[in-house]
């Protein structure tokens, strides 16, 4: 979308990788490039956060400190806690720093991880389903149904481990959830949608730490939205990713009912939908 | 096509005359006159007040219009009123006039939102065709972004508008209100040097001030900033333009405060509309309200474009500030698509939301 | 002969390789930390008690924070060597990392680290120092062997991650193929503590 756009100039040491990391999205506050770990062998992400020249540089620094290691400090919790995200390999909260004082940004090397996010796999089984419905007979479909119920099941428990881990991701979407590809794939069956794989969730760009159930019922919400907005036909099967949450979270209950008010309040229905 | 729009939802009331050339050339605007109420230094305008002075005014703007405009009555297609949001009372009184007028002279009502003519005048006279819009006033802080025939409502404070909390701070330092307490404040800012530390409220693509005026008057209150009596010292100081010695460790100056609060807020503003952009996948901004005049949000905004491949739209204060002539494009636009108000449904709204309207004009 | 290896450790300028040697029964360790303590600085290496490195990945990850702090000159110790000792660490108490991952009179097992951060100091230099000091068995610088030598329950008291489940022994059939769970889960905890130390 933005062609003759130049992303700012990687942050000491990343001048020095060979190959050089390789841009992957541009999002309004990081860029995020593939590269690889501390051990060639094994591919990482790389979280940057580039300098805001619009800001007064102390603010900037300030804020962009705060955030990377809020991040960081998110998603080292959740590692220890067994939940799967990413893993940091190293951060670095003060940019470039050196001679010139110069201040490039701050970094946050990540664990890589490989496999689709689950809004391509929805996407992919919605259309194969668009395509085929007609020539599919009850029991089929009912077999169709049951695996996604599957995989929002499991999408349930990850959050469910997120949120009990006092956790919250604060822009939950189906672009932010990913399936690990397993070691040793299964049969994807008639539609050629593989769905196994640890779900993973992922970009904690917005995530902080939470004890209360208005942050993670709109944590649910906004998925829920997302899930309505980009995946029609799943959304009727949202009730079994909120089985999986109340399988894996004993607050679930207190959560939902939040989750009800919430729903009602529906601020931002118009924007969403 | 020739509408008066009329608008008064705040301190300000304005009448403008626009026409729309028959041949679809660029719309003109005839006429675009105002006047505002000021409150003394320290208070802010209270509705019973300003409705008051929009009375007492609107008939002779009226009038002054039509003769700027060299037009008659028998010229004009339609009357534009502002229906919400913003004050009750002041809107009341703007709209009795527009119904006056509607029955007097047999002249279809269209009634605005407030918002969506900041959004038409900008695109108008900027010529921006489709950019994330961030509306910030006194009473409004929006980021904004046009959707199959709404505009849709990205992100938004929490809390107080932006305009609002200025507004505020400049009543604890009793920076006069005139011309308008933003201005004031962003020259005061000009001689401000040092950053204090305020928080910074963002959540996704909304935010919160309410917070930051507190912590600024806190910190006015505890250097003992606030009040005409340091209002007055700062006048005297900047008369004989005495230079302040720079020392660190010093106490925040007034224009410390001011500078800080500006650069926190706007910060925010700027980085909200960033997250509106990367969502929408637009380049162009426009800023509308009466804080779109300020210069330092302008520069923030055209940096943050700019490092996005893209720039910013900004109009000067004639058409930033609240004025009747938005109110007239926006409800022109309306009145061409048989978008009409019957007299029975033109209440006036304090809440109305921009995503409630209905943009048929517009089918990109 | 030592098992030096010379590591260029990704993102790192190929001007700062760094060598690593990992020793067993080391038999003068006494003298090793006298040396270092009298700040010879023919001795500046950075010396690890090993039974603290639970990984290869988990040692690297140090090394590289020092070396990443070294070049934006933002180091908290003397040198880049023993700021390395001090990058084990995930608090900021530099005389409390000295004492739990540095050499002590007892290390019998000791993890030698040295950057090249000066162009005399090259493999065979290094090599040669370590012949000519180390009192030791050397033994190659991967997991199987750290896994013999790591003490898992004072490394998981010092970054405080006692709640953690423990690694499986060692076993003859994993032959290499090692997906121990909880090991890795330990080790990505302990980049992660490593990594925000400071913040």
């Amino acid at each position: 979308m933005t062609d003759e756009y130049k992303p700012p100039p990687l942050p000491s040491p990343f001048t020095n990788t060979s190959p050089a990391p390789v841009l992957l999205t541009q999002g309004a506050e990081a860029h995020l490039y593939k590269t690889v770990s501390l051990d060639p062998s094994i591919p990482a992400a790389l979280k940057i956060r580039p300098s805001k020249p619009y800001r007064h540089p102390i603010l900037d620094r300030r804020l962009t400190r705060q955030r990377i290691v809020q991040e960081a400090r998110c998603l080292v919790k959740l590692v220890r806690e067994g939940v799967s995200v990413p893993a940091v390999l190293s951060l670095d909260w003060e940019g470039q720093g050196g001679e010139d004082g110069g201040w490039g940004g701050a970094w946050l090397l990540m664990e890589w991880i490989d496999g689709p996010v689950v809004r391509v796999v929805l996407e992919q089984w919605e259309a194969w389903l668009k395509k085929n419905s007609s020539s599919l007979d009850q029991a089929q479909l009912e077999q169709e149904e049951e695996r996604v119920r599957g995989l929002l099941r499991r999408m349930g428990h990850a959050l469910g481990g997120l949120h009990k881990a006092g956790v919250v991701h604060g822009d939950l979407t189906t672009s932010n959830l990913m399936l690990r590809l397993p070691a040793t794939s299964s049969d994807p069956g008639p539609t050629g949608v593989s769905m196994e794989g640890e779900v993973v969730l992922i970009d904690f760009g917005l995530a902080s730490q939470s004890a209360q159930d208005e942050d993670r019922a709109v944590d649910l919400y906004v998925l829920e939205r997302a899930i309505g907005s980009t995946h029609p036909r799943s959304e009727p099967l949202f009730e079994s990713l909120l089985q999986g949450y109340r399988e894996s979270y004993k607050g679930a209950t207190s959560t939902l009912k939040r989750l009800a008010d919430v729903r009602l309040r529906g601020r931002k229905r118009s924007m969403l939908g | 096509m020739i509408g008066i729009g009329m608008e008064g939802s705040a301190n300000k009331v304005g009448i403008g005359i626009m026409l729309h050339p028959e041949d679809g050339s660029e719309p003109k605007v005839l006429a675009n006159v105002r006047h505002t109420y000021n409150a003394p230094p320290g208070e802010g305008f209270l509705p019973k007040d300003t409705a008051r002075h929009h009375r007492a005014w609107v008939v002779k703007l009226v009038k002054d219009a039509l003769k700027e405009a060299k037009v008659t009555v028998d010229d004009v297609d339609c009357i534009c009123f502002t229906q919400g949001p913003g004050m009750g009372a002041p809107l009341q009184s703007v709209a009795i006039a527009a119904r006056m007028m509607s029955l007097l002279w047999g002249k279809k009502l269209v009634g605005v939102n407030h918002c969506v003519g900041h959004i038409e005048m900008g695109r108008l006279i900027t010529g921006a065709s489709n950019p994330v819009v961030l509306y910030v006033s006194g009473g409004n802080t929006q980021v904004i972004a046009y959707s199959s025939q709404r505009y849709r409502i990205f992100g938004e404070t929490l809390d107080i508008a932006v305009g609002n909390c200025l507004d505020r701070f400049a009543r604890t330092l009793h920076i006069p209100n005139d011309p308008f307490p933003g201005y004031n404040i962003e020259q005061l800012a000009k001689q401000g040097k040092r950053l204090v530390d305020l928080p910074y409220v963002v959540k996704g693509m909304d935010c919160s001030f309410s917070g930051i005026l507190a912590a600024s008057d806190g910190l006015a209150a505890t250097y003992g900033l606030g009040g005409s009596e340091q209002a007055k010292l700062d006048a005297e100081k900047s008369a004989l333009n005495t230079e302040e010695s720079q020392d660190l460790d010093a106490k925040p100056t007034r224009a410390d405060l001011c500078f800080s609060l500006q650069e926190t807020v706007f910060s925010m503003l700027v980085e909200i509309t960033e997250r509106a952009m990367a969502h929408v996948g637009s380049k162009e901004v426009l800023i509308v309200g009466g804080v779109g005049c300020n210069e330092r949000l302008q520069e923030m905004m055209g940096i943050m474009a700019r490092d996005r491949g893209g720039s910013v739209f900004a109009t000067d204060e004639r058409f930033c500030i609240d004025n009747g002539i938005m109110i007239a494009q926006a409800g022109m636009l309306a009145h061409k698509m048989g978008l009409n108000t019957p007299l029975k449904d033109t209440i006036c709204t304090q809440r109305f939301r921009t995503d409630e309207v209905w943009v048929k004009w517009r089918d990109d | 002969m030592a098992l030096l290896e010379t590591i260029d450790i990704p993102h790192l300028p190929s001007s700062l390789p760094v060598h690593v040697a990992l020793y067993r029964n080391v038999e003068n360790a006494d003298y090793l930390k006298q040396q270092l303590l009298a700040g010879n600085s023919e001795f500046e290496y950075a010396l690890i008690d090993a039974s603290m490195v639970l990984s290869r990945a988990h040692a690297i990850t140090a090394i590289f924070r020092a070396i990443n702090d070294y070049m934006n000159g933002r180091l908290k110790s003397r040198n880049v060597h023993s700021e390395i000792v001090f990058s084990f660490s995930s608090t900021n108490n530099i005389a409390d990392s000295f004492r739990k991952f540095g050499i002590a009179d007892s290390t019998e097992d000791l993890l030698v680290v040295k950057v090249s951060v000066a162009p005399e100091i090259t493999h065979d230099s290094v090599a040669a120092y370590l012949e000519a000091s180390i009192k030791g068995t050397p033994v190659p610088f991967d997991d199987e062997t750290l896994s013999q030598i790591s003490d898992v329950a004072k490394i998981k008291k010092f970054y405080k991650l006692g709640a953690l489940p423990d690694p499986k022994p060692i076993s003859a059939e994993a032959n290499g193929v090692y997906t121990d769970d909880a090991k890795r889960r330990l080790e990505l905890s302990l980049l992660g503590a490593i990594a925000l130390r400071g913040s």
